[in-house]
């Protein structure tokens, strides 16, 4: 069993090798976490997790741009696929959803998604992928298919955002409980709300931090059981 | 738009040569085929894309409806990937009024994986000699007394179009001399685009590189990796040329007028007044209203408050940041070209 000081070191690398983008560090780091018995949710939430929040806001300063958040994900998934097997069941801090996610018809830009995607994968989320250039219908469908608690919604250009609040429209029709989410570089703040979404997110920094707020307000609407 | 016995082609080629017109002209690089040139005709949106007289009819209808001062074709981005032979989607069955035609499947997932022949035919490649047609037809039809423009991607924008995007950005930084070659020989192909373009009847070539922003890749990737390829891009086509970026370029706006072009374009993200200092002197800039959260979303009141406050800006031409979204109102058009017209 791992020490405290032991433990704090292994999710420091974790973390600094998600933001360094060292997927080779963050590999060591996972191969540790279980060589030494620690908690492989703490070490997901506290060490990878963290390094990606860390990566968010420098993206939101410019000191990161799109290739190197490509490449922070990278790592992170090299330390997701060796700790996620071994996360006990009922560990994921109580949160259970399912969530429907792709890039809207017309739109084949899928990176903001991917790592929208990446989050709620992180959090313990089943994520319903429909990948990109996704049909208005499709979305509805696969929400009502798989009784989905939330849909998220990608356009990159402004040629395909329009088709937004016509789908949050046909999803509210069959499910007027379900949670949209909405986000790319042309989509704003007012027109999420214009829309009636429940969540918006600018940019990638925003998409990873704006995942995280839905993901507590499902928490809250979805208490441990 | 006439003024002084110019006419408003007249006006666009004095302003690329350097002479600032009085009003401020108002055109596009870009798309800017409104439905009310479509609709009437009893075409659907898909049409325009693959029918060289309806894209020619269509690229015409904005001069003609309400004075825009040019004529731009092709609408769509995926010219370039069809004629290296992607497959594309039109949306012709979409149950949605207006999509884009995009790329269906890319050539590679990789840039290891990527290898492409240019077309030693290029004229007969692809829509290719569709938009060459339609040119030729746009040309005859309204290019005594309007502009006519065209554009090409830029060689990054285009390999996100052929290479899987995550992929070639990840790559930008860790191969950047494998990335640098794809640069080079895609450049080789545009340049050949544009030059058949021209020929056709175009008067002058926009490079759109919308993926180089600083909302992508760092002021110091387009430094090292996209300038040195505009560069040698822009030095094999004739002036006019513009570059146009949207997203945010405030890092990049002094390496801009590097590039070679003679005007630059930039959207709503950027600061039109900041632009206009750092680099008025050395190229032209245009831009930068915002083509659907203001020219489609907004109220008359919205367009004449950021029109005026572009034109006090001080640029040299009114530019959308976009290709205008087909659905604008004819009010809204209006009022943008009034705005221009009695601003003093």
């Amino acid at each position: 069993m791992a020490t405290t000081e032991q433990r704090d070191a292994i999710i420091e690398e974790l973390k600094q090798g998600v933001i360094e983008f060292d997927e080779d560090q963050v590999k060591a780091a996972a191969q540790r976490v279980l060589a030494d018995g620690m908690d492989a949710y703490d070490a997901i939430m506290n060490g990878l997790s963290a390094g990606m929040s860390r990566v968010g806001e420098l993206f939101a300063a410019n000191e990161y741009f799109v290739p190197e958040v490509l490449m922070c994900a990278d790592a992170l998934y090299a330390g997701l696929d060796i700790l996620r097997p071994h996360v006990k069941p009922g560990t994921t801090a109580g949160i259970k959803g399912e969530v429907v996610i792709g890039t809207v018809e017309g739109d084949i830009h899928d990176i903001g998604k991917n790592l929208v995607k990446l989050m709620f994968e992180i959090a313990g989320f089943t994520v319903h992928d429909l990948g990109r250039d996704v049909p208005l219908e499709k979305f509805v469908e696969e929400s009502i298919r798989t009784e989905s608690d939330m849909v998220c919604l990608s356009a990159m250009m402004t040629t395909t955002m329009i088709s937004m609040p016509k789908i949050i429209e046909l999803l509210r029709k069959k499910n007027p409980n379900i949670k949209v989410m909405v986000g790319g570089a042309p989509v704003s703040d007012d027109l999420a709300k214009r829309w009636g979404a429940d969540g918006y997110a600018a940019d990638a920094a925003n998409a990873l931090s704006e995942a995280i707020n839905m993901i507590d307000t499902l928490r809250d609407l979805k208490p441990i059981g | 738009m006439a003024t002084n016995g110019k006419t408003s082609r007249d006006r666009v080629l004095d302003l690329f040569n350097g002479e600032r017109q009085h009003p401020t002209p108002v055109f596009s690089g870009m798309g800017n085929v409104t439905v009310h040139g479509i609709y009437p005709q009893g075409w659907r949106f898909a049409e325009i894309h693959t029918d060289a007289e309806k894209m020619a009819r269509a690229a015409a209808s904005t001069s003609q409806l309400f004075g825009f001062e040019c004529a731009v074709a092709p609408f769509d981005m995926g010219v370039e990937a069809g004629a290296l032979g992607c497959e594309i989607n039109y949306y012709t069955h979409s149950t949605q009024e207006i999509l884009y035609p995009t790329v269906q499947r890319k050539l590679a997932a990789t840039v290891d994986e990527f290898k492409v022949e240019i077309p030693m035919d290029l004229e007969t490649s692809g829509r290719v000699p569709l938009v060459l047609d339609a040119i030729r037809q746009l040309k005859a039809e309204v290019g005594d007394t309007v502009a006519i423009g065209g554009w090409v991607l830029g060689p990054f924008t285009l390999a996100g179009q052929l290479i899987e995007l995550d992929n070639l950005l990840k790559m930008s930084f860790k191969k950047t001399a494998v990335v640098s070659a794809i640069l080079d020989q895609l450049s080789g192909f545009l340049v050949q685009l544009a030059k058949l373009y021209r020929a056709a009847g175009v008067d002058y070539i926009t490079v759109r590189e919308m993926g180089a922003s600083s909302s992508v890749i760092s002021p110091r990737l387009f430094k090292t990796l996209i300038l040195p390829v505009l560069q040698s891009f822009f030095a094999a086509l004739e002036p006019p040329r513009v570059l146009h970026i949207c997203g945010t370029v405030v890092d990049i706006l002094e390496l801009m007028p590097e590039a070679g072009a003679e005007a630059i374009s930039i959207d709503h993200k950027n600061d039109a007044a900041d632009a206009v200092r750092r680099v008025g002197d050395k190229v032209l800039v245009f831009g930068n209203l915002d083509a659907y959260n203001v020219l489609v979303n907004g109220t008359p009141d919205l367009i004449r408050e950021n029109v005026t406050a572009i034109l006090d800006a001080g640029v040299d031409a009114i530019w959308p940041g976009c290709d205008i979204w087909p659905t604008v109102s004819q009010e809204n058009m209006k009022v943008l070209m009034e705005t221009v017209r009695t601003y003093r």
